[in-house]
């Protein structure tokens, strides 16, 4: 471990070990990752994402673009995590990433002499031939290569959460102007949300030397912090990034709750909070940018202020001997900081032919030079300046100037604009609504003004949402000097200046787009990978911009921006995911009878939420159709139960009930008298049906209408629509009952036998007294209030009996316990379909968004009396040709070939292309009642063609089957069965 | 994004459907001589401007009333929201 | 009289657990039932609920009692109110009915849905997890009643106290409500 500085704001009382690569390590409670390294002589730290060149720690913070690493092992191993921001705990292990072998010797490191061949678009100009190379040679080649950490390739096992915050203000950042906003923001008595990225909140406080109020930058941040979370109206969140801007006031925000500690211990190790403010403001600060010079890249070159923060925040120097090369006033504030704490100074260049800012024991101070190229693979040795000196140093700080952090002043669209002064881009004039900006984020660098600025916008802000602003003052403190003079790229013969460092673009690369035509920066960016890291160019975004200003001969504004898209730094999918994982991706519902059917072998089905009993396996049946075969055959024979909860259900009452019924359904429902019930078939607007389903007449303007289980959702909105906004006056009150009723078909011929066990005496439910289409409010088992409903899906003699659905469970066991002595066995919802093919019925299959009723063979059915939705256009002429496709039934000409559901219909001997095409084949099912496959289908006038046969040609499975056209009746078709 | 519900206020959008054009209000009358080239225009013929929007919501999570929220498709500025059942009236519909 | 006998089985089973101080009870033998108001029937509704419970017609979003306080009464929609109160037997509609006369149209909403009250100094901090309303003292203040979606479950949050929700979910789903709600608890316990 090297020698700590003095002072510095890590805990020396909690020493940490930790790894990188294996190697043992030291640091303090306090430090990141970077600083720990630093602390223990670390220069490289990773490899270069394309010519795995060694690179070390860039920069302090969340826009490092080199020091990218993985965290922890087995499954939760982390890849491509910045040591810059990653807190150091007990035990934690690193490795670095992107290289093969050892990470000082990485055998791909020879890819950097190919650099030559790997300009920008090298993939775009050398991946084009030969063809047959692409499969074999290049992507393969590209694959091994491409990335720079590796996943564990194990399910994550931490868990994540989201969340929601409200408040009136959203103070982004907890430098001093934001310290400032949210301490005059919550004075006002506004709710007020604050958060900042780091641990340690106080931002660049905390990494300098300045005083506030006559105490240090830090200690003065440490108080207001620690008073701003006592107070009750502000919600300090540290460790949350606020990573995106959105519509009305919306932000999203990263929490990071364990990452900086040993274990999760079962909580949510992040959280993706969803902030709802009123007012936001913007504090977010500037980052320092590079100047582009010869082998700018080496480990132990750095950007200025963070050599600063590492000195005065974590007490390491990344360097024994610095130097500092400097454009503006505030790199000489990087020599002060290190010579007053000791370190060594190499050198002060500063590009700027000014008289020098200070005088340091044994620097050589040069002005109006520049670094021009360095050497030291494996960390920096010496320099060479423009003038031809070079001076040894193992560490070289660049201070480039400062850049606003724009980015959530884009995220709607936003475009910064271009200050002459600062050399830097501030925040445009339109902002996310609701947004102001302040401090450095708005260009404002000096500290009383950052102070002052934070402030005021919170005084604006305040008086805006109807508070009165509070009197906070803002504490003393200095404006230091930030002059400026740009110089952006100091051209360096061979050798490669570098802009991007993550995407590894240097100058050559842009001066190469530039020249080829990539002249707008939105292309130079795509052609180059510019700033399409995950750093989103933090560092490299305006340098490379200026580049290409120089290489056109025009100004930056004239040149372009580029602008920020969400998220800010990088957000895990798991913490967007949050909780929804596996099980809990979505709510399940269940029936009433679920518990019933899980303790007897029932298989489940998805079906929208709802878990549906599929079939219910018997000991002994090899596989699902033995099932599904017993269980129509035995509902056939006797009696089947099967769970109807999922059904819609939706209760309608008013005076203009039934008026209502007649325009939202094509049949006629003026005349259903109390008791009864009828079919009812529901089209869109453009005559094409919705849904079906049968509607009870419960009393005198008291309906209860059923719903397709898939549109029970569509449907009530369609409804609430109709009687809201086509139907304002009518009388007509809705709400749905789908989960208060266990609804339980019981069909077969011994149903009503069955059923007489358990319904109260009193009703009587014999044919005459309970006909088909009937029913009734009744009681069963001893006065529990039920419904009984005399309807069938399966074609057999049937009810549907409902109770309040808390009796479900025990009805389903009563009625099982009544169906003994018939046999009676329950069916899932494959039985239901093979009964209901066997029936003719349309479900899903056929209601698919593309028939009509006439399709259906139902055309009959829209009556020609009154007006309904969608009566208009079914009238239509191209819907009602004669050729319109009509639901038939189909069955093998040879009984023993299987159908596909699938297969499109041609004429015996066509040929199969579209204008041959007689329609598909919608579902198919094994007949057991038949003892043959069976189908239903759309044929082109497949009405007037009963006894014809035609093809049913199945490219995907390959299959070509004779099939005839037959009623789609297979069973019962006069109906004697349900009307038993 | 949030609309903000003339009952209820500010209501976060999850807690709504959204149908489209508010054109849709107004269904055609079916004894009109044109009624079907009327329909087949309420059926399938949609502006799609680029600035302000009228369109149908519905708060399905909340009071289930659906709306009428003039929004600006450019800036997704939302100015007014109102309760359907409400314009519908105004606008001469009743039974 | 048949052989069977049927009885009511609570949604969660009578789900009772403190986490932290905090309890999250399934609200056993809660009837609901809703009460929707005719076309121009508003006052008559109101006069009904005055007289019957000697309670205030809420606004929606918003909750009454009535003046015994065992009923609350929640403004679900401009046209549609609910009635809670502890019941035990199935026939909550006709007792509303009962009370309120031809004033409405009444449909038993019980079954419908599963209760949870969640009392304690945990509550808000769970359900902004899973609820994005927001649910702060001074802007959900005491009885106010909304609609609103958690986890893609329709529920109905009603403030009852200091700390104190009741918390409606869809009786079929209330497995996965409980989970949710359960989760948040565990989270921030």
């Amino acid at each position: 471990m090297t020698k700590r500085l003095d002072g510095g704001l890590i805990d020396r009382s909690k020493p940490l070990n930790f790894t990188f690569n294996g190697k043992k390590m030291q640091g303090f409670q306090g430090d990141t990752l970077a600083s720990g390294l630093i602390a223990n002589g670390q220069k490289i730290v990773g490899r270069s994402f394309k010519y795995h060149r060694p690179r070390g720690i860039f920069t302090s913070g969340s826009e490092e673009p080199n020091a990218l690493v993985q965290l922890r092992s087995g499954a939760h191993q982390e890849p491509n995590t910045r040591a810059t921001v990653a807190e150091l705990f007990e035990g934690l292990t690193a490795t670095s990433q992107n290289h093969r072998g050892s990470l000082e010797n990485d055998i791909m490191g020879g890819i950097d002499l190919l650099s030559p061949f790997l300009s920008a678009g090298f993939y775009y100009k050398t991946f084009m031939w030969p063809k047959s190379f692409w499969e074999k040679v290049y992507e393969p080649f590209i694959r091994s290569s491409a990335g720079l950490g590796r996943l564990s390739m194990e399910v994550d096992p931490d868990s994540y959460d989201k969340g929601h915050a409200h408040c009136d203000v959203l103070v982004i950042g907890s430098g001093p102007a934001g310290l400032m906003a949210a301490l005059s923001a919550a004075k006002s008595g506004a709710e007020v949300i604050f958060a900042d990225e780091d641990a340690l909140m106080g931002g660049r406080l905390n990494a300098e030397t300045f005083e506030v109020g006559g105490q240090s930058g830090s200690e003065w941040a440490a108080a207001t912090v620690a008073e701003l979370s006592s107070m009750s109206n502000v919600r300090v969140m540290n460790r949350t990034t606020v990573y995106g801007s959105y519509d009305h006031g919306i932000y999203g925000a990263l929490e990071r709750r364990t990452d900086h500690l040993v274990s999760s211990n079962g909580k949510p190790r992040q959280i993706a909070w969803k902030i709802y403010s009123k007012r936001a403001i913007l504090c977010a600060g500037a980052t320092e940018r590079s100047i582009a010079f010869g082998n700018n890249d080496r480990p132990g070159i750095m950007l200025s202020g963070s050599v600063r923060t590492y000195a005065n925040r974590f007490a390491v120097t990344p360097g024994q001997s610095v130097a500092i090369l400097t454009n503006n006033d505030d790199g000489w504030r990087t020599a002060a900081d290190l010579h007053a704490k000791g370190v060594d100074l190499a050198a002060v260049v500063d590009t700027r032919d000014t008289s020098p800012l200070g005088s340091f024991t044994g620097a050589s101070i040069v002005t109006g030079a520049a670094v021009k190229d360095t050497k030291g693979r494996k960390g920096l040795q010496n320099i060479t300046l423009t003038n031809g000196q070079t001076i040894q140093a193992d560490c070289l700080a660049v201070a480039g100037g400062w850049n606003p952090n724009v980015h959530l002043t884009c995220h709607q669209r936003g475009r910064p604009t271009w200050n002459e002064d600062l050399s830097a881009f501030v925040p445009g004039g339109e902002l996310p609504p609701g947004m102001i900006v302040a401090g450095s984020a708005n260009g404002t660098y000096g500290l009383a003004g950052c102070l002052a600025e934070g402030r005021d916008a919170a005084n604006t802000t305040v008086k805006d949402l109807g508070f009165t602003a509070s009197r906070t003052q803002a504490p003393k403190a200095e404006d230091e000097a930030s002059s400026v003079t740009p110089i952006w790229h100091v051209p360096a013969g061979k050798s490669r200046c570098w802009i991007d460092l993550q995407n590894d673009v240097s100058s050559k690369d842009v001066k190469l787009a530039s020249s080829e035509g990539y002249r707008s920066v939105e292309l130079l960016k795509r052609y180059t990978t510019l700033g399409m890291a995950t750093d989103q160019g933090k560092t490299a975004n305006v340098l490379g911009l200026a580049v290409l200003a120089e290489a056109q001969g025009k100004s930056i504004p004239e040149t372009g921006t580029t602008i920020f898209r969400p998220p800010y730094t990088p957000v895990a999918m798991g913490a967007l995911g949050g909780r929804a994982v596996g099980l809990d991706f979505r709510p399940f519902r269940l029936t009433p009878s679920h518990k019933w059917a899980e303790e007897n072998g029932a298989t489940f089905v998805e079906a929208g939420m709802w878990l549906r009993a599929q079939w219910y396996a018997k000991t002994g049946e090899q596989g699902w159709r033995d099932s599904v075969d017993r269980e129509v055959i035995a509902t056939r024979k006797s009696v089947g139960i099967c769970d109807v909860t999922t059904l819609g259900k939706i209760d309608i009452q008013g005076k203009d009930a039934a008026a209502f019924l007649n325009k939202v359904y094509a049949n006629a429902f003026g005349k259903l008298a109390a008791g009864k019930v009828r079919y009812g078939l529901m089209l869109r607007e453009d005559g094409i049906v919705m849904d079906d389903g049968t509607t009870a007449c419960m009393a005198e303007n008291h309906y209860v209408m059923t719903t397709t289980t898939a549109n029970a959702g569509p449907v009530f909105r369609h409804l609430d629509f109709c009687r809201q906004v086509l139907y304002p006056d009518m009388d007509v009150h809705i709400i749905s009952v789908t989960d208060g009723w266990a609804q339980f078909a019981v069909a077969g011929p011994n149903a009503r036998k069955l059923l007489q066990k358990v319904v109260d005496e009193q009703h009587d439910i014999s044919n005459e007294g309970f006909p088909f289409m009937a029913c009734g409010e009744i009681s069963v088992c001893g006065g529990v209030p039920s419904r009984l409903f005399r309807i069938s899906f399966s074609g057999e003699m049937a009810y549907e009996i409902a109770v309040p659905s808390q009796y479900g469970d025990d009805m389903i066991r009563a009625l099982m316990s009544a169906g003994e002595e018939f046999d009676a066995v329950p069916y899932g919802t494959e039985a239901l379909g093979v009964m209901r093919i066997e029936k003719g019925h349309a479900a899903g299959n056929e209601l698919t968004g593309q028939t009509s009723a006439l399709n259906l063979g139902l055309g009959g059915m829209v009556s020609k009396n009154k007006d309904c939705i969608g009566k208009t256009l079914s009238k239509r002429p191209d819907m009602n040709r004669d050729d319109v496709w009509n639901l038939v039934g189909l069955q093998p000409v040879d009984k023993s070939v299987p159908l596909n559901a699938g297969a499109h219909f041609l004429e015996k001997g066509a040929e199969p292309n579209m204008t041959n095409d007689l329609g598909w084949m919608t579902s198919v099912a094994y007949s057991p009642s038949l003892g043959y496959s069976i189908g239903l289908g759309f044929v082109k006038a497949g009405s007037t063609r009963k006894g014809d046969v035609i093809r049913a040609w199945d490219a995907m499975r390959k299959k070509d089957v004779d099939v005839e056209i037959v009623s789609a009746h297979f069973i019962d078709p006069e109906g004697e069965r349900l009307r038993a | 994004m949030i609309i903000n519900h003339p009952l209820l206020g500010p209501r976060d959008s999850s807690e709504f459907y959204h149908m489209g054009d508010a054109v849709l209000m107004d269904r055609p009358d079916p004894e009109a001589e044109n009624a079907a080239e009327q329909f087949h225009d309420y059926a399938y013929l949609r502006d799609n401007p680029a600035g302000e929007y009228r369109e149908l919501w519905y708060h399905e999570q909340g009071d289930r009333s659906w709306l009428v929220v003039t929004r600006d498709t450019l800036t997704h500025e939302i100015s007014s929201v109102e309760l359907a059942r409400e314009v519908a009236r105004a606008q001469g519909r009743s039974k | 009289m048949p052989d069977f006998t049927l009885t009511e089985k609570p949604a969660l089973g009578g789900f009772d657990h403190d986490f932290d101080g905090t309890s999250l009870k399934e609200n056993v033998g809660l009837a609901i039932v809703s009460v929707a108001i005719p076309l121009g029937g508003d006052d008559a509704v109101a006069e009904a609920l005055k007289s019957a419970y000697g309670a205030d017609t809420p606004v929606v979003g918003d909750s009454s009692l009535s003046k015994d306080g065992a009923t609350r009464i929640i403004r679900t929609a401009t046209d549609q109110l609910f009635v809670l109160f502890q019941h035990e037997t199935p026939d909550a509609a006709q007792i509303v009915a009962g009370k309120l006369g031809d004033a409405g149209y009444y449909v038993d909403q019980t079954h419908n849905w599963v209760g949870l009250t969640l009392d304690g100094p945990l509550s808000r901090a769970a359900l902004e997890r899973v609820c994005a309303m927001n649910l702060h003292k001074d802007r959900f203040p005491l009885n106010k009643a909304e609609r609103t979606v958690m986890e893609h479950m329709g529920a109905i949050v009603a403030r009852t106290g200091e700390d104190a929700f009741l918390l409606l979910s869809a009786s079929s789903s209330a497995g996965s409500y409980l989970h949710a709600i359960e989760t948040s608890l565990k989270y921030v316990s």
